[in-house]
């Protein structure tokens, strides 16, 4: 029967972007989810904005790559890159629909109801307020600001991606009164060094009063442009092409090709242009011309441009009641204060929760290693790194102390080169040996290794995580992390550095399996083997939790593995390109998506492999680009106890009725439907197991008692 | 806890091997790196390895150094084998290495690189030691050559060294600019009949059930298990063996990488590996293959361990060295029971005289050799018997010992019937050494006086005792039959022996 049908049919896969938009929306309907804290809610809609940006940045730019290379090539859900280019454009424009009315609508009122009022227009201030804004001007935004005319002498100002601009259009004032007065446009950059939020006096007590810095700058234009008159000013805001597709097989310096690029990207194409609604037409005209934009990406803008601002309004004081209470991420019982980390890793496999259980961990870890007399050597994968960083500074520590440190940096990590190329400098002078990443490959593994020599001889600690090295993004990312100090693990831990390094590929691994060269058979080989248990009667099941899934071959095997009968539970945080529910196909499978406080990042995978299960973690999710264009890691868990978190985990997020949407027929996500089911959040409940966990150790310290010296030392 | 760098310059690889010893007979593999570099193709070619892989020999070199310095490494030992061995320059070459790496990087004689591979494959231990139970062949196959070497019982006897390296094929097989398809066909054509005349000459009536396989080509894959194809395992089954190959040949060789996970390049040398192969199994008619999945770098590291007695080994590698002098002087219709008399006398001699000439275990064994084989040259001549001896043992490999010593065994017996030359004669080849000199005229001093002691080759001697008084050695002799023969020749190889030594060998008779 199966010969019959094609796994493989457009009509079961959903478009890669669109699923990604439907991702941006479930964060939306958090920020539009009544039972979400106020703030919190505002700070779900700075996401969406933020989200979309890099959307347009880098997908929607690479399908206009597409579309002028004339790639007309369609994706595995039969959509060309225009088709692609133009569905996305409309539900792009609805989607900023949406987030405005949430903001005017719903998240404004409720704001002033709670005491922080936003002056939407410089219109309405007050007097005293109006003095007080004009004071604020004179004092610290007029010495900031480049105000730029624009006549026949003066070329059109180059402006900054995604950057909040000031467009006016102004006449001379010697002109003034004439019929035919000329129309020039004007603008100036509404500066990123200032606050966007200024808070201003209040007419009430107990009511905190802002206003954003466009409106302070455009009530003031006049004093930027003495002799003009101002006919009107809007606020504009442009995004451009800024993929970077490095040519990475001609660069001779990788890095100095990417320093090349930056410099490089101001330049690029006009992606999105949003302009407050309303503009001028003529004004909105002259942009247009000028920077040569296309109709369809204006975007006319209800509301205040560039909502990320509203990360900043939830860093305000004075309303912590309106937010979620913070949580502080709890010490590791495997790990009590002042325990020897390497002792411990000897006596058993550590397996680590972040945020849930603290990232200080691996720091120490490091740090440690970093001091001991035994150790030899570190080495390490970094992806993308905090501004600054404890690792970077135990790494370079460690090369101070004599320690052979091999650092492979990624310069490709996505928006950090310019971060990451100043630290990897700097570990360069501290005496590192640091790999700028591999040509043609990202590498996107989490791995550490720590060489000791020890009486018995070289014993090998390694940390393998599904996150990056980053202290910062590890208090808001869900991960997980490994510490064991097993030969095989070793073994094979060593030797991907020495492939990172450039010599060849072992002969065997032991254990992990790596990307581009292993992986992806290895995840096919695994749920192939789940398929043939189900045909064989017997009972298979995957369960598997991951960022993306939008890799082609491997969803052909979960529709062939779900036809024979396995069942799959997927938890696929962003983009899901396969469809539940198709006759015959995908009826076994269920796909959940959780939006949490935490960002959803750990990837695991269980495999029940005829009830001899197997779990494992991984760096990489199932997207074409993890498995195929960079170096990634899968390592198994095989402890028994530790097999069985990670099996709490899984299930907790699988009785998640707060935080998941359910992926429904007809392509949308759903929340479920509470009627007679229990309120479960699985995040809070990992909070709250971590914390009841650490008091228990807490418990099990030794008492307090002095111990006398038993001899003079 | 000792930790020790094994690396391996190989023809087509550089390798480092770093191991732990710690314990008693713990021996740890720690790290592998591994870097391809095809040195081979210049030096078979050229005759001269090109400067651009000079330069990335040495860059890859000074990181091994640095790997090595990072582990703390106590001891190293770099080898080069036949690319380094046959380029014109070689010490040039060295010399450059040690300038710019800091690394003394030494070539290994074909003999001694073949021992240590098979040192490595000893290594192994039980597992070693049962397959040879039954009747083994080893196969190594090298770049430049390939190398068949046979077991009887539990020793090694015969071992030859066949210009069949794959890199070797490959160039050849480029310059017959063949077809994809016709490749199988010329590689048996070439193989076949190399591989027949050994069988014919060595093989004889042995049994050969297993081949154990040693090379960087085939047996790791063999070893790693290829999906769909066959399970990883060491051991490897005839029918097992020619699924694979079909697996192998009946493909591009970009095609082969794809499957097999290795690149073209590898692909290519996999194939020929695997027609080599088959060839030894069909011509032996063997019916398993052992893969020990070992390299040259466990043999480094596997001697260095020796020579510290951080292991002690349970197989007698002496004894396989003896053994296939054994052999030799069997195929030159040395004979046996008279070898063994002059053995027996000779290292009577060399034991009583311990303190005077100052040498050690290795200089017993070559002289024990040069016993064995001291009148292999009679196969040709009786006339010119020293001369057609030294060219013998000059032409014939023994494994396990380095060029310079077989050097040394051969002029050993060439000197037994000719006239020592005196240093300031000598003007070329090893005798130009000094020290190589005297072992050659100690060694040469005790095997004449032995030979002479044997003069009838009647084993008269058999029961014959030695000792020290003052200046005279006392050989005692306990026989009844006349011995004037043995003692009017004795006097003038009597001289050589006391020139050597200052002191006098004596024969006394005693009459049982």
């Amino acid at each position: 029967m199966e010969q019959n049908i094609d796994f493989r049919n457009p009509d079961y896969f959903v478009n890669r972007e669109l699923s990604w938009l439907l991702f941006d929306y479930r964060v939306l309907g958090e920020a539009r989810d009544k039972n979400n804290p106020l703030f919190e809610r505002l700070k779900f809609l700075s996401i969406t904005a933020s989200n979309l940006d890099e959307f347009f940045m880098v997908r929607v730019a690479s399908l206009k790559d597409m579309v002028n290379a004339k790639y007309h090539k369609a994706d595995f859900a039969g959509m060309t890159p225009e088709e692609q280019l133009e569905k996305l454009g409309e539900a792009a424009h609805d989607f900023a629909g949406l987030q405005y009315t949430t903001y005017k609508r719903s998240l404004l009122p409720l704001l002033s109801q709670n005491g922080l009022k936003i002056v939407e227009q410089h219109e309405n201030l007050t007097k005293k307020q109006a003095e007080f804004v004009d004071q604020y001007f004179e004092e610290n935004v007029y010495p900031v600001l480049t105000p730029m005319a624009v006549d026949s002498s003066r070329p059109f100002p180059l402006i900054r991606n995604k950057s909040l601009n000031l467009g006016a259009l102004v006449t001379k004032k010697e002109e003034a009164g004439k019929k035919k007065a000329e129309v020039e446009f004007a603008m100036v950059q509404v500066p990123s060094v200032l606050d966007r939020i200024v808070k201003i006096p209040s007419e009430k007590e107990n009511v905190t009063t802002v206003i954003l810095l466009e409106e302070i700058i455009e009530r003031n234009i006049h004093k930027l442009f003495l002799n003009y008159d101002i006919v009107c000013v809007h606020p504009f805001r442009i995004m451009r092409n800024a993929d970077l597709t490095i040519e990475e097989d001609e660069a001779e310096d990788l890095l100095k090709e990417i320093e090349k690029q930056l410099k490089r990207r101001p330049w690029g194409e006009i992606i999105r242009l949003e302009v407050e609604s309303g503009m001028d037409k003529r004004l909105l005209s002259m942009i247009m011309e000028e920077l040569s934009v296309q109709k369809q990406a204006i975007y006319q803008i209800d509301g205040p441009l560039d909502l990320t601002f509203l990360m900043k309004m939830y860093g305000l004081d004075g309303f912590e009641h309106l937010k979620e209470e913070k949580f502080t991420s709890q010490p590791v019982p495997a790990l009590p204060v002042d325990s020897d980390v390497f002792e411990e890793i000897r006596k058993q496999d550590i397996l680590l929760h972040h945020p849930y259980e603290t990232f200080s961990v691996v720091v120490d870890f490091i740090h440690k290693a970093a001091k001991d007399p035994q150790v030899l050597a570190i080495k390490q994968t970094l992806y993308r790194v905090s501004g600054n960083s404890p690792i970077i500074a135990a790494l370079a520590q460690a090369a101070d102390n004599g320690k052979q440190v091999t650092v492979l940096v990624e310069l490709k990590a996505r928006f950090d080169e310019e971060n990451n190329i100043v630290w990897a400098k700097m570990l360069e002078q501290a005496g590192c040996h640091v790999i700028y990443g591999l040509v043609g490959l990202k590498t996107h593994s989490k791995i550490t290794l720590v060489v000791r020599r020890e009486e018995d001889g070289i014993r090998r600690y390694v940390h393998l995580g599904t996150g990056n090295y980053n202290d910062s993004t590890a208090k808001l990312y869900t991960d997980i992390g490994l510490l064991t100090c097993k030969e095989t693990f070793g073994e094979d831990a060593t030797a991907v550095f020495n492939m990172l390094s450039g010599y060849s590929e072992p002969r065997s691994w032991n254990k992990l399996s790596i990307a581009p060269l292993w992986l992806k058979k290895r995840f096919l080989y695994l749920i192939d083997r789940e398929r043939k248990h189900a045909e064989e009667g017997k009972p298979a099941q995957i369960i598997a939790k991951m960022n993306s899934l939008c890799d082609l071959d491997v969803m052909e095997a979960l529709y062939k593995a779900s036809a024979a009968g396995v069942k799959i539970d997927l938890i696929v945080r962003g983009i899901c390109c396969l469809k539940v529910g198709i006759p015959g196909i995908s009826e076994n499978i269920t796909v959940r998506s959780i939006v949490g406080t935490f960002l959803e990042h750990a990837r695991i995978f269980y495999f029940d492999n005829d009830g001899k299960p197997e779990y494992y973690c991984s760096s990489a999710d199932w997207m074409p680009r993890n498995l195929e264009r960079r170096v990634e890691i899968l390592f198994p868990v095989e402890e028994k106890a530790l097999q069985e978190r990670l099996m709490h985990i899984l299930q907790g997020q699988l009785r998640d009725t707060l935080k998941a949407s359910l992926l429904q027929k007809d392509g949308n996500y759903e929340k479920i439907d509470l009627r007679g089911k229990e309120k479960y959040n699985s995040q809070k409940a990992f909070c709250e197991e971590a914390i009841s966990a650490s008091r228990v150790t807490e418990k099990s310290m030794p008492d307090r008692v002095f111990v006398p010296e038993t001899h003079h030392v | 806890m000792k930790i020790f760098a094994a690396i391996d310059v190989g023809s087509y690889e550089l390798s480092m091997k770093l191991f732990e010893f710690s314990g008693k007979n713990e021996m740890k593999e720690i790290d592998l790196v591994r870097h391809s570099i095809d040195l081979g193709t210049d030096s078979y070619g050229t005759g001269k390895i090109s400067q651009e892989k000079v330069d990335d020999l040495c860059r890859v070199l000074n990181e091994f150094h640095k790997i090595m310095d990072s582990y703390h490494a106590d001891d190293y030992k770099a080898y080069g084998t036949s690319a380094i061995r046959e380029t014109e320059n070689t010490m040039i070459l060295l010399d450059q290495i040690h300038q710019r790496t800091g690394l003394q990087l030494s070539v290994l004689s074909n003999s001694e690189q073949r021992f240590l591979d098979y040192k490595s494959v000893a290594s192994k231990g039980t597992a070693f030691n049962k397959i040879i139970d039954s009747g083994t062949a080893i196969l190594d196959i090298g770049g430049g050559s390939i190398q068949i070497s046979l077991f009887d019982k539990d020793s090694l006897v015969t071992t030859q060294n066949l210009r069949l390296g794959v890199l070797r094929l490959q160039e050849s097989i480029k310059r017959l600019d063949a077809r994809p398809e016709q490749v199988e066909n010329l590689l048996d054509e070439i193989a076949e009949s190399q591989i027949a005349v050994f069988k014919k000459l060595y093989l004889k009536d042995r049994e050969i059930e297993n081949i154990i396989l040693v090379d960087d080509y085939l047996a790791p894959i063999m070893y790693k298990g290829v999906e769909g194809v066959m399970a990883p395992s060491e051991y490897v089954t005839e029918k097992q063996f020619d699924e694979l190959l079909n697996a192998l040949r009946h493909r591009s060789a970009f095609e082969r990488a794809q499957k097999f996970d290795v690149s073209t390049e590898q692909a290519n040398l996999m194939l020929y590996s695997a027609i080599l192969l088959k060839q030894m199994l069909h011509s032996m008619s063997a019916s398993k293959i052992w893969i020990p999945g070992v390299t040259l770098c466990d043999g480094i590291a596997y001697e260095y361990a020796e020579n510290n007695k951080l292991v002690t080994t349970p197989h007698n590698f002496e004894q396989d060295i003896i053994a296939s002098a054994h052999n030799i002087s069997k195929r030159y219709q040395g004979n046996r029971k008279r070898a063994e008399t002059l053995e027996q006398i000779s290292l009577t001699i060399f034991d009583s005289m311990k303190k005077i000439h100052g040498m050690g275990k290795r200089e017993r064994l070559l002289l024990q050799i040069a016993s064995i084989l001291h009148d292999c040259g009679k196969y040709i001549s009786f006339t010119n018997l020293g001369e057609c001896s030294y060219n013998i043992i000059m032409s014939t490999e023994i494994i396990g010992l380095s060029h310079q010593e077989r050097e040394i065994v051969a002029n050993v017996v060439k000197y037994n019937y000719n006239d020592f030359e005196y240093y300031d004669t000598v003007y070329s080849g090893i005798m130009t050494d000094k020290t190589v000199y005297l072992k050659i005229a100690k060694l040469t001093a005790i095997l004449k006086i032995a030979n002479g002691l044997d003069r009838s080759h009647k084993q008269k001697f058999k029961d014959v005792k030695m000792a020290l008084k003052d200046k005279d050695l006392i050989i005692t002799v306990g026989t009844n039959t006349d011995i004037t023969l043995e003692k009017g020749l004795f006097s003038e190889r009597a001289a050589f022996f006391e020139e050597v030594f200052s002191v006098k060998p004596v024969i006394r008779q005693r009459r049982q």
